[in-house]
């Protein structure tokens, strides 16, 4: 891999990092090589916000060679809503141009005295005053500071106004609305006085065997393109499983206490296609193009939603008004707000002034099910940090705490639960459970699986979608391999056969690897994503669910079924070699990965 | 009688299943749409298999053998190796596990196929009920 820029606001200071060879073949890049190169320094007494929490960017072997959807790039840290492992992917475009620049990451520490974007044009980096973008919304940043540049084809990542006003749920932002929206990553940018990141480079990225490479690479976006599931994600976007879902039962409503809403057909992916829906975009070199381009009433061309959105401002809120909840995710996209955690929090704030907890004194006006207008006002409120926004933009964990009532929050360890209900997909008990950054839905997507997306190239059994214990084990696999797509870093819609990508990894590293080894380093990162959370404070007592998700609902399609989650644990901690006691990586475990060194902080 | 999979008796018996069977009628009541489904050659099937079907309203209007897609264009194309689907019929393969991993392909309105997805698990299991042997 190519070097990583290490940057110090507060000094000002750049020097390079060469990532040591062993490194890159024990964890690839992406997320599991930040997990490694960030260990020593994310311990449990760094404050997320301060001038020593680190910000990394990362790219992976794959990223930006125009391979099956591999435009992606991750950024890492420690989470200021979670105070555990913090980790968001992103598509667009930003990730290959820094590659192009000649560098394969951003190591950033430290904080500016004022306001500043980073400027990286080819390896020539600028620190330039961001005084003329602070306050400025995503759209308007990248718009901004392009011009600022001038310089065609630069692409421009950066905080909203959320960052700024440190929203515990502000993520990072580029091109078309393309989010690395998890964890709270922007706040922490904004705590530095970062703004923004903007990279354009002329460089060829590496290739160990171009010759292997180039071929297999087309062969393997030719048979992506070919894929029904491609299809579905081109055609009808994210959002087209939410008719699927919905029917599984899969689809949680009015903030996951409703098993029934008539109103989800109008609003899935298959009707914006057919209603709203202009046009479609694209990250690098992508052939699904799973973005939306939709047009409303007003006649402007927009971004369209993707699944969670749809059910975030949709169903979550008893909505089923497509219109407005594209309204609703673009308020969060230019405020920089990850929608999920913005509209679980305003779920839970229906929810609980619903209960009487909080009353219309609080919020200054009512809420009502199905009445996005309290919701959009709410998303402002969150975004400025006024009123009772400035308690909700701490994530729900801590607003409903602030008010008495930290039980009604539906979050895993601070953070807010993805609209895929484990009562419809059991297996997504046990992910939410043990991910390592709380309550997430892409570390495994194994709702996928639980529908049937069971790879058999990657030992994966199919089983019953509310099989409990018996698919511990398939979830861990399944985690394992979704963290070495993390550290590559692809796309979890790259639809292609696990061989093909250890065939394009082999070609573009110079490696010899096989589908094992990459399940492997995948269980590496997992494993040490897991020990620094232990060592952050995390015990076997985080591993649980929000009783919400454990209670049977009264009516829809999974009326009923709730996931027997801790027979699954302790199958899950024996698949993983873990201690069922402590729930920490046993030391056979983290030796036999190679992580001696951690096995010795962790148990002496 | 044995009613082999694939073959014309086949696919007459699923056409007067799919227009005797109270719960597909019910389930399919909305399907406006005719498809083909092909089968390719793999193990002793060594002809490309094509059957054309006109489903409407929880009925089967026509059924047909053809000799290529040519000489129609309906609504939907299912694809799969005779290996594959024969898992299919046999229920050793889910529909939905054939689709997420490429071994159905499914050319057509994906917006149309996702909103009625249990029209076409009903579909299959008829044809599953049909099937008394594998070729």
């Amino acid at each position: 891999m190519q070097p990583i820029l290490k940057v110090n606001l507060t000094t000002g200071e750049t020097s390079e990092y060469v990532i040591p060879v062993e490194l890159e073949r024990d964890y690839l890049g992406g997320a599991s090589l930040a997990a490694r190169l960030l260990y020593p320094v994310l311990t449990r007494d760094l404050d997320p916000v301060s001038p020593e929490s680190p910000i990394l960017f990362l790219n992976g072997p794959l990223s930006g060679t125009a391979g099956p959807a591999v435009g992606r790039f991750v950024v890492c840290g420690k989470s200021p809503a979670t105070g555990l492992w913090a980790e968001s992917n992103c598509g667009g475009f930003w990730g290959p141009e820094l590659r192009f620049c000649g560098y394969d990451g951003l190591w950033i520490n430290g904080k500016a005295d004022r306001p500043v974007y980073l400027w990286l044009n080819n390896r020539k980096l600028e620190v330039r005053d961001a005084a003329a973008v602070w306050g400025k919304d995503m759209y308007e940043s990248q718009s901004i500071i392009k011009s600022e540049i001038g310089l065609p084809g630069a692409h421009v990542l950066t905080i909203g106004p959320a960052g700024e006003n440190g929203v515990l749920f502000a993520g990072l932002y580029c091109d078309h609305g393309r989010a690395a929206g998890r964890t709270g990553l922007g706040a922490v940018a904004g705590s530095k006085n970062l703004k923004a990141i903007a990279v354009k480079g002329t460089q060829k990225i590496p290739i160990a065997r171009p010759e292997v490479f180039a071929p297999l690479r087309s062969a393997s976006n030719h048979f992506l393109k070919e894929d029904t599931v491609t299809q579905v994600a081109h055609e009808l976007g994210t959002a087209g499983v939410a008719d699927y879902a919905d029917y599984l039962g899969g689809t949680p409503k009015k903030y996951f206490h409703q098993g029934f809403f008539e109103g989800v057909d109008k609003v899935s992916g298959s009707t914006m296609a057919e209603t709203i829906l202009v046009g479609v975009s694209a990250c690098h070199a992508c052939v699904i193009a799973c973005g939306r381009v939709v047009r409303l009433e007003d006649g402007e061309k927009r971004k369209g939603p993707e699944y969670e959105t749809i059910v975030g401002f949709g169903p979550n809120l008893l909505n089923d008004d497509l219109a407005a909840i594209v309204r609703l995710g673009e308020v969060c996209d230019r405020y920089g707000m990850d929608v999920i955690s913005a509209s679980n929090t305003i779920g839970l704030a229906y929810h609980i002034y619903e209960k009487g907890v909080i009353t219309e004194k609080d919020t200054g006006f009512h809420l009502r099910w199905g009445d996005v207008t309290g919701a959009e006002r709410l998303l402002h409120l969150m975004a400025r940090r006024e009123g009772i926004g400035n308690f909700m933009a701490d994530g729900s964990r801590r607003f409903a705490a602030n008010f008495g009532a930290e039980e009604e929050a539906v979050q895993v360890n601070g953070l807010e639960v993805a609209y895929h209900d484990p009562r419809g997909v059991s297996g997504m008990a046990l992910v939410y459970a043990t991910s390592p950054r709380g309550a997430c839905h892409n570390k495994s997507d194994y709702f996928l699986v639980d529908w049937g997306q069971a790879e058999t190239s990657l030992g994966l059994k199919f089983f019953e979608r509310h099989a409990g214990a018996e698919k511990a084990a398939n979830v861990a696999r399944h985690q394992d391999w979704r963290s070495a797509c993390d550290s590559l870093v692809l796309c979890l819609f790259a639809n292609v056969p696990a061989e093909m990508v250890a065939g394009l990894v082999n070609a573009a590293c110079g490696y010899d690897c096989s589908v094992d080894d990459l399940l492997r380093c995948g269980e590496r990162g997992w494993n040490l994503k897991r020990a620094i959370n232990n060592r952050m404070g995390l015990t076997r007592g985080n591993d649980k669910l929000h009783k919400a998700l454990l209670e049977p609902l009264a009516d829809g399609p999974v009326a009923g079924f709730a996931p027997d989650l801790e027979s699954m644990l302790l199958a899950y901690y024996s698949a993983r070699g873990w201690d069922p006691v402590t729930g920490r990586p046993t030391r056979e475990k983290l030796c036999a990965l190679g992580l001696e060194d951690v096995a010795k902080d962790l148990w002496g | 009688m044995a009613i082999i999979f694939p073959s014309p008796e086949w696919l007459q018996s699923l056409f007067d299943k799919l227009n005797s069977d109270e719960r597909y009628a019910q389930i399919a009541r909305n399907w406006e749409g005719d498809m083909c489904v092909v089968i390719e050659p793999s193990g002793p099937l060594t002809e490309q298999h094509i059957y054309y079907l006109d489903l409407w309203h929880g009925k089967c209007r026509k059924t047909e053998t053809l000799k290529d897609l040519f000489s129609v264009k309906s609504k939907f194309v299912l694809t799969a190796t005779y290996e594959n689907i024969s898992h299919i019929m046999k229920g050793e393969l889910d529909p939905m596990q054939a689709m997420m991993t490429r071994k159905l392909q499914v050319h057509g309105s994906m917006a149309y196929m996702m909103r009625n997805v249990p029209t076409v698990l009903d579909f299959v299991r008829c044809c599953r009920e049909v099937t008394t042997e594998i070729l």
